[in-house]
């Protein structure tokens, strides 16, 4: 009943949508993500980390990459950023944008400098922002933007910076109950796994690190892991991601709804490395998957242009 | 948690509600989350009145998606920058204060958090002619000293008092207060009686009003942080404001100063100043602070800058020769 209902209503658009399938993001970024294990349509990926370890900034340079025209190296594909920490600066999109479509104009030379506004525009035409101040308003946007996905064959990626947000204000407006406090989570957790197996968009969502680990260091880390997974009884298995705890164990941590962290694929654990001489502080990734053994680690600086791999 | 009523949009009427508590419906989130051909079965409701209800609540309720070109260009045009008045710490902000964005300066007792505060409001009310929300929650506001202030800048009596008249003071000793307070001052559009509009939104201090409440096992504490942080972010971008909030230290295990409230503050603020006394015991004029940049999306973190408490705006040349000594008197020792 509930299929042809909906396949009446479906448009041409709608029908491309489904059947043509997505563009995969398995090429997004070598550095961060295992060999040929990057992203692939319905992939979860969690970026973790403490403040000022360079998550937002590597999704800008994620992001970038997505939206460039395929003749300046991008993939050409549609972004709809979710702001729930109201951190997305444009004007620094710009910045390491610019560079990076403007490569050759400089040796022409003759470009005016309103045609690379021009292509600004057209790159940033292909990035949509939405701004949500509330875990329930994060959910009913998330309903709202089905139809978006369903009409938006081109729109690929879907970015939520950051799905911990709320998660104060949940625990608390949740009174006791463990269930009530989770309830906005994992609605919204379900909707996701719904909307990545019907529209096979990527999501990328950042975590932020906001429980230490208390006793870790080396061999308490298997200790650690217990209080992590309070019901560890169901099948579903955490080892891959405690593979990257080794790294910075201190701020692991998986706090937020289980039912979150079933849809996770990737996870990205970010930390900061140490400031060089010249005073450039380092910033590392690792990276563990489902599908792969052992952990990408990669280690990067963030520079004028943005984020740069050594 | 957004309850349904009756009448909270068209065709959702008493017996709907009604209809729809009978199968534990009672929230806009339930009636979206569920399936609508299920709940008009379950419901002996209408299909088509049910969906259009459904349509109707999440238009009212979602945030709506921007186009990326849209709001660069809108940023372009309303996007201001509000020097600080000092030049040192306006390199170190990348020109100044963005409205917008949430800034925070951290500091310990006396290393000039609230003198920065002082400084950056008469500059943006006199110099800059804009109007300037303070809100006060250490009771350290003091008018003759903002007045001390404007009189240094040598300006007509009527210059000062239109100035002192472009700053709105609440003064707020708790967290229910100050959230009562920015809930006021959103719903009143963020306009005030003086003229001119609200540019920037001063909070000195953030840490006093929340350290009270944090600590234990209680959720609570945490929760009300959390709501502050979201207010004042929202206002920042909806009013296109500048928000300046000041925060307290803590030394991390290394012995170096961080910003205080924790782990989950710290993810706040999109720029974060840490402002420190010089200790030099071979320096007598005490006034001299650092100010060293935590936390930016535009300018390398750890830059540094010296400034001067006394003087404002004015002599920073001569500063800048003394503090550039020092600086390599700095690398060298270290």
């Amino acid at each position: 009943m509930t299929t042809t209902t909906t396949k009446v209503t479906e448009n041409g658009a709608q029908l491309f949508a489904r059947l043509e399938g997505r563009r995969s993001l398995r090429d997004i970024e070598a550095h961060i993500f295992p060999d040929g294990a990057g992203p692939l349509q319905g992939n979860v990926v969690e970026f973790h980390g403490i403040e000022g370890s360079g998550k937002t900034e590597t999704l800008f340079h994620l992001v970038t990459r997505c939206i460039l025209p395929a003749d300046r190296g991008g993939l050409e594909v549609e972004v709809m950023y979710v702001d729930t920490d109201y951190h997305f600066d444009m004007l620094r999109l710009v910045t390491v944008l610019e560079p990076r479509l403007g490569e050759e104009a400089k040796e022409e030379e003759g470009v005016a400098a309103a045609e690379s506004e021009e292509r600004v525009r057209a790159c940033l035409g292909r990035l949509s922002l939405v701004h949500c101040s509330s875990s329930v308003q994060l959910l009913l946007t998330l309903h709202y933007l089905e139809n978006t996905f369903c009409c938006r064959p081109a729109l690929c990626l879907l970015v939520i910076d950051s799905i911990s947000a709320f998660y104060w204000v949940d625990r608390s407006g949740g009174g006791e109950s463990l269930a009530k406090q989770e309830a906005n989570l994992k609605k919204c957790s379900e909707l996701l796994e719904r909307l990545l197996r019907d529209y096979g968009v990527v999501v990328f969502a950042t975590t932020h690190a906001i429980m230490r680990n208390y006793g870790q260091s080396g061999h308490a880390d298997a200790a650690a892991m217990t209080p992590k997974q309070p019901e560890s009884s169901s099948s579903f298995s955490s080892s891959w991601r405690n593979l990257s705890s080794s790294h910075a164990s201190e701020f692991d941590k998986a706090y937020l709804s289980r039912a979150w962290q079933k849809i996770v694929t990737h996870r990205v654990l970010f930390s900061k490395g140490e400031v060089t001489q010249d005073k450039r502080q380092m910033f590392s990734a690792a990276c563990t998957t489902t599908k792969t053994i052992g952990v990408k680690r990669s280690s990067f600086c963030v520079t004028e242009a943005g984020v740069r791999f050594l | 948690m957004v309850v349904l009523r009756e009448g909270m949009c068209p065709g959702l009427s008493e017996e709907l509600v009604g209809a729809l508590r009978t199968a534990d419906i009672t929230t806009v989130e339930d009636l979206v989350s569920s399936d609508t051909e299920d709940l008009a079965q379950k419901c002996s409701v209408s299909y088509k009145a049910l969906l259009a209800v459904r349509r109707v609540l999440l238009a009212q309720h979602t945030a709506f998606p921007v186009s990326g070109a849209d709001l660069y260009e809108d940023l372009l045009s309303s996007t201001a920058i509000l020097s600080t008045g000092s030049s040192r710490l306006d390199k170190l902000l990348d020109s100044g204060l963005y409205t917008g964005e949430l800034t925070e300066l951290a500091g310990g007792p006396g290393s000039g958090k609230t003198q920065v505060c002082f400084a950056v409001t008469v500059h943006i009310s006199y110099q800059l002619k804009q109007s300037v929300i303070y809100i006060d929650t250490t009771g350290g506001m003091s008018a003759s000293r903002l007045l001390q202030m404007l009189q240094v800048k040598m300006c007509k009596m009527e210059e000062q008092m239109e100035a002192l008249q472009r700053i709105q003071v609440c003064r707020v000793f708790d967290i229910f207060s100050l959230l009562s307070c920015l809930h006021d001052l959103r719903c009143a559009g963020l306009q005030q009686m003086g003229g001119g509009s609200v540019k920037a939104v001063i909070v000195d201090s953030a840490s006093a009003v929340i350290s009270p409440i944090l600590g234990g096992k209680q959720n609570e504490g945490m929760s009300l942080m959390m709501q502050l942080a979201g207010v004042l972010k929202t206002i920042a971008k909806d009013f296109n404001v500048a928000v300046l909030v000041t925060n307290s230290v803590t030394r991390d295990g290394n012995g170096h100063l961080k910003a205080g409230l924790g782990l989950s503050w710290s993810h706040v603020p999109r720029t974060r100043v840490i402002l420190e006394r010089l200790q030099d015991p071979g320096l007598t004029c005490s006034s001299l602070r650092t100010a060293t940049l935590a936390k930016s999306s535009r300018q390398p973190c750890h830059l540094n800058e010296e400034f001067d408490l006394q003087g404002w705006g004015r002599n920073e040349d001569q500063l800048h020769k003394v503090a550039g000594k020092r600086k390599l008197e700095n690398i060298h020792t270290s």
